[in-house]
Parts: structure tokens; sequence; C-alpha cells
């Protein structure tokens, strides 16, 4: 018999993405670990979920994982191939409807506490050090929709003054975004990495540990944030499931695109 | 009235230097890789560009020092190169006048340049590094055709009063270049899948370009017009190009060559490799027919999708 209940913490970090999902909510994702978490939330927690793309494409549901959103894989197996400006459209018209259906997966390559992601560029934006892709669909996504975050917990991830802000997140605190001229009823919800899961405090939009894994600790994030992180309320998440672990490496990424299966379970 | 010419003769004809060139497709789909290769060959260059979802195609024309001023969104070949290598390169040496939008940005000002629209307001932008920080300053800005000398501008909503938004220039477009799946002699175009921004630049461009995998009889594509998404009086020339989206996909067609892409990407590793890899898969080749000559027919075979599923897979290999 295979062993499913050794779980990597990118396999947690799928299932802990699955389980934000909720049934009636249309999902924006990208590809990679949200795809691969909404994946599992269309299969087991959220059924009545849609899945759309920033490229236009709505309701998607691949059989093959698909390695960009304007992927024929995205593209023979959905609802409706749309262009991205009908995506737009949808999607500002969901926040000028105040309807509380969108949630959306986005990533970065650093974060500050109040949420606002780099996924432009390290250094200085004119000389950078190192030139990412650029925003993407991302700016977008975070001007409208409520986000959860998607990162790599390190301490030069998390930090106190990002280089760049491609997403707006907060912006400086309370009152921020609307000072900005965004949206100040839309913005993001929590952040999901290989450490555990943060939210943002009602009152002063600080990030704060709400959830760790059995293989991370308060004290393993503390140690891994860039900025002072409070702790006090995290809670300790629960394993994931022998079996959604299964339909993971078995079903839904069983070519191992985004998530390695540990040595000596590979087939 | 037959559009249809070869490749040398639409590029010839319709490219100019310092051209405004838009390219459709998105990351790895549909992209007119033909229709570029053709471009570099004929050693046309000071483009100014608008990336949209890019990847290779304008990782190409910038590796090759052909690119002027190149609005940025997000430029990779998804899945094998996760940030394009010219492209990040050019940049980080500080040899590429390059601007960041938001990607929905530059596909609603694409959308706004087919409406006509003589500016665009969003709200997409606000409060970020994409308004605060400018890729190409305004002095440089003055000192290049065909870019705005604002990259935006500020404004209130002037319906509601204290409400901000962000003014996009609209871009002026000179060529539009497309692959298409089937067109017709007259230009008149059928699109199969997502059709991207592809049908707002051949209307907003100039000078318009269609690659085809299949050229039909103007009547024979007039059968169903619901399936046709491009007007024959958008475009300017027609070129039979089967494997004209090739390293990238072509729906209904073929799948993307990924083992292709990935030999781009380590060679877009140096710019001494990068340029090893243009002399031999596009100045040492005449031609698309001698392309697909070089690629074998074999490796095209392969990349065909299997109906219903929309990728290539081999499926002696699938699970019984």
């Amino acid at each position: 018999m295979t062993d499913y209940s050794n779980y990597t913490n990118k396999e947690m970090q799928a299932v802990t993405i699955a389980k934000q999902i909720k049934n009636g909510q249309v999902v924006i994702v990208g590809t990679g670990l949200p795809l691969i978490g909404a994946s599992v939330a269309k299969r087991v927690f959220a059924p009545q979920c849609n899945i759309i793309v920033e490229s236009g494409l709505m309701d998607c549901s691949p059989i093959e994982v698909p390695h960009s959103v304007g992927d024929c894989r995205f593209m023979a197996h959905c609802g409706v191939q749309w262009p991205n400006i009908r995506f737009v459209g949808f999607e500002t018209n969901e926040w000028l409807h105040n309807t509380d259906r969108l949630i959306a997966f986005i990533g970065g390559a650093q974060i500050d506490a109040y949420g606002n992601v780099n996924s432009t560029s390290i250094g200085d934006y004119n000389h950078p050090k190192t030139r990412f892709t650029g925003s993407g669909g991302a700016n977008g996504i975070a001007t409208y929709s409520n986000t959860v975050i998607m990162m790599q917990h390190e301490k030069r991830r998390f930090m106190e003054k990002i280089d760049y802000v491609t997403s707006a997140g907060w912006m400086d605190g309370p009152g921020g975004r609307e000072r900005a001229g965004l949206p100040g009823n839309r913005g993001p919800l929590m952040v999901v990495t290989d450490r555990g899961t943060m939210k943002f405090d009602e009152k002063t939009k600080r990030m704060y540990l709400a959830g760790y894994y059995p293989s991370s600790s308060p004290e393993d994030v503390i140690e891994n944030t860039g900025f002072d992180i409070d702790v006090s309320k995290a809670v300790l998440l629960e394993a994931p499931d022998p079996q959604v672990i299964r339909m993971i490496r078995e079903e839904i990424d069983p070519g191992q695109v985004f998530i390695k299966v540990p040595v000596g379970e590979k087939k | 009235m037959s559009k249809v010419c070869t490749l040398s003769e639409a590029v010839s004809k319709y490219v100019k230097n310092g051209d405004h060139i838009v390219i459709g497709g998105f990351t790895t789909n549909r992209k007119p890789y033909a229709a570029v290769y053709e471009i570099l060959r004929q050693g046309l260059t000071d483009f100014v560009g608008e990336g949209g979802p890019a990847g290779g195609d304008w990782d190409l024309l910038i590796g090759e020092h052909r690119v002027k001023a190149y609005n940025n969104c997000y430029t990779a070949n998804s899945g094998v190169t996760n940030v394009s290598r010219r492209f990040r390169d050019f940049f980080e040496k500080g040899i590429l006048n390059m601007e960041d939008y938001s990607q929905d940005a530059i596909m609603l000002m694409l959308h706004a340049a087919s409406l006509g629209l003589p500016f665009l307001p969003v709200k997409l932008m606000l409060g970020t590094d994409l308004t605060a920080k400018w890729g190409i300053s305004k002095e440089v800005r003055k000192t290049i055709d065909k870019i705005p000398n604002d990259k935006f501008i500020y404004m209130d909503n002037p319906f509601k009063p204290g409400d901000k938004v962000v003014a996009l220039p609209v871009p002026e477009i000179d060529v539009a270049l497309i692959h298409v799946q089937k067109a017709s002699p007259d230009g008149t175009c059928s699109i199969e899948g997502d059709e991207f921004h592809d049908v707002d630049i051949a209307i907003a461009s100039k000078r318009c370009i269609v690659t085809c995998e299949e050229l039909v009889s103007n009547e024979e594509i007039r059968k169903d017009p619901s399936k046709n998404s491009i007007f024959c009086a958008c475009v300017d020339a027609v070129v039979h190009t089967p494997y004209g989206a090739h390293p990238s996909q072509c729906y209904n067609y073929y799948d993307y060559d990924n083992d292709f892409l990935k030999v781009y990407d380590v060679a877009s590793k140096t710019q001494e490799d990068f340029e090893a890899f243009c002399k031999e898969w596009i100045y040492d080749v005449k031609d698309q027919y001698a392309y697909l000559d070089k690629l074998g027919a074999s490796r095209l075979i392969k990349l065909k999708v299997v109906p219903g599923l929309g990728y290539a897979v081999d499926m002696t290999k699938e699970a019984k």
C-alpha cells in the first residue's frame, strides 16, 4: 500500500488553499499551487465553485495541469472563452454590484506586514538586482478582489518595506486603500505559506499568525518573518487527510508539474 | 481581391523600421512566431512595442536589439521559463527602455484603441508603484517617437468629484501580427478558442498581417459567419503559414513544443548562446518551410492535439 500520510509542506499548503474556497464562490487562480488547491476544492470541499483565469477562460476544469493561464489545457475544458477584457469587466462589476463571491489567489516575491505584494523586481526598480515578469493580472485582481496570497515563508521575503508594490494590500493600514482611490471593501484576506496561515487584524490591518502546520511552530514563523508578527492567536492546523493527498498525487498532478512527491515515494 | 502573399512579401511591404508593433496571442498560445522570425531575418528594427501577455516573441526581438521601447506587463514562457531571459538581462543591464503596466491596463488600452477612444480612465494601478514609479522618464519619452510624454495622468472622475482615476494613453498602432486557424484570401479570419486581444489589434492597427494554419476560399469561410471574428477590411496580408505559431500552441491544431521551449530556455541564458540559437533556427533557415523541415515531420505530428482533450498526449502511455 502506498503511504499518503507523509504529506509535504507544499501539499499542506495546497490543501490549506482548498479549504478557503466555499461553494458558490468564483475563484480566480493562476497556475501552480493555487490551481492544485482549487482543483482539490472543486473535488472535495466546494464542488459548486467556479474557477476562472485572468486570460478570460471562465469556469475551468482542466484535465491535465496547464502551464499558463492561456493554455489550451484550460481552454478546451471551460464554460466560456472570453478575452481578458471581459474578465476585467466581470471582476470590476462584481465590485460595483457589491457581491461577495470573488476570491482570488495571487503570489509574489516579497510581502509586507499589510499584505502589499511585489512581483516586479528586487532592488532599485530602474536598476534592479533581479527583474521578474511584472504584474500580469495580479494588480487588477488585488484592486477589485479579496485575495489569498501565496508565499514562500522566508525572512528575505517577509519585509518591513518591500522593494516595489505591484499589487496593493491594505496599503499603510486602516483607510489606506480609500486614500489611494482603491476599493476599501476589498483587500487581502489571508497569506498561505509553507509554514502557516496569516490573517490581517481588523483594526490595524497588520498581519498576524492565524495557524501553523504540524511541521512548523509559532517560533519558526517569528524566526522567518522580517517584521514583528503577533502569534498569540495562532492555532495548530490539522494535518491533511491522506485521501486528499492521494488525490493530489494520483489524479490532479500525477506528472508532478507543481508538487513533487517526497523522495522514496516516486513512482 | 486576394491579399495572399508570402511571409517575406508581407513583412517587407507592411513592416517598417520604427513601427509601433503589437503581437497577438498569449504567452505560449497562438503567438505568430513565423512572422517574428521573418521580421528578424529582414533586419527590421527600432520598434515600439506593446507586450501584452508576452513570451518568447518579444524576448527574441529584445535579445536581437530590435526594440526601442517596450510596454511590459508580463514576459515569460510560462511553465518553462519563469521570466524571459533576454528581457530580464537587458533590463537589468539598463539597455532596454521599458515601462510597466498592469496586464489589464494594457489589454484595456488595446481595446480602447479598437474602439477609437481618445484616452482610457481606469482605477487599476492606483496606490502601487505602477503609478509611483516610471520605467521611462519624461525626458527620455520626449526623445522617442510614438510613445506619449506621460505614462499616465491622474484625474478626478468628472462625474464623481473626488473619485480618483488613472487616465491612460491609447496606443496608436502601426502593425499587428496575428496567427489564426483559418483565413480566406480577402482577409476574413476565423479564430478558434480564445481570441485574446487579437481582434482588438486587427481593428486598431494601420496595417495587419495575418498568418494562418489553413487558407480557405472566400465562399467556404462565409458558410458559418458565426465562427468569424476579423472583418476582411481590417487585414492587409494573408499568409498561409502552417505551424506558424510553433513553438507555441494553436487551439484545435497543436500543442506547445515543450522540448523546443526548453532548448530556448537554456540557450537564452547567455547572449552568446542566444545568438547561436537565432542563427541556427532563424537566420540560417530560409523560410517557414525550411524551418518545418528542420523540425521534422514526426516531431510536428506528435504535437497535434487529441480532439476532446485539447492537448497533445501519447495515448499509449495513458492509464487504461
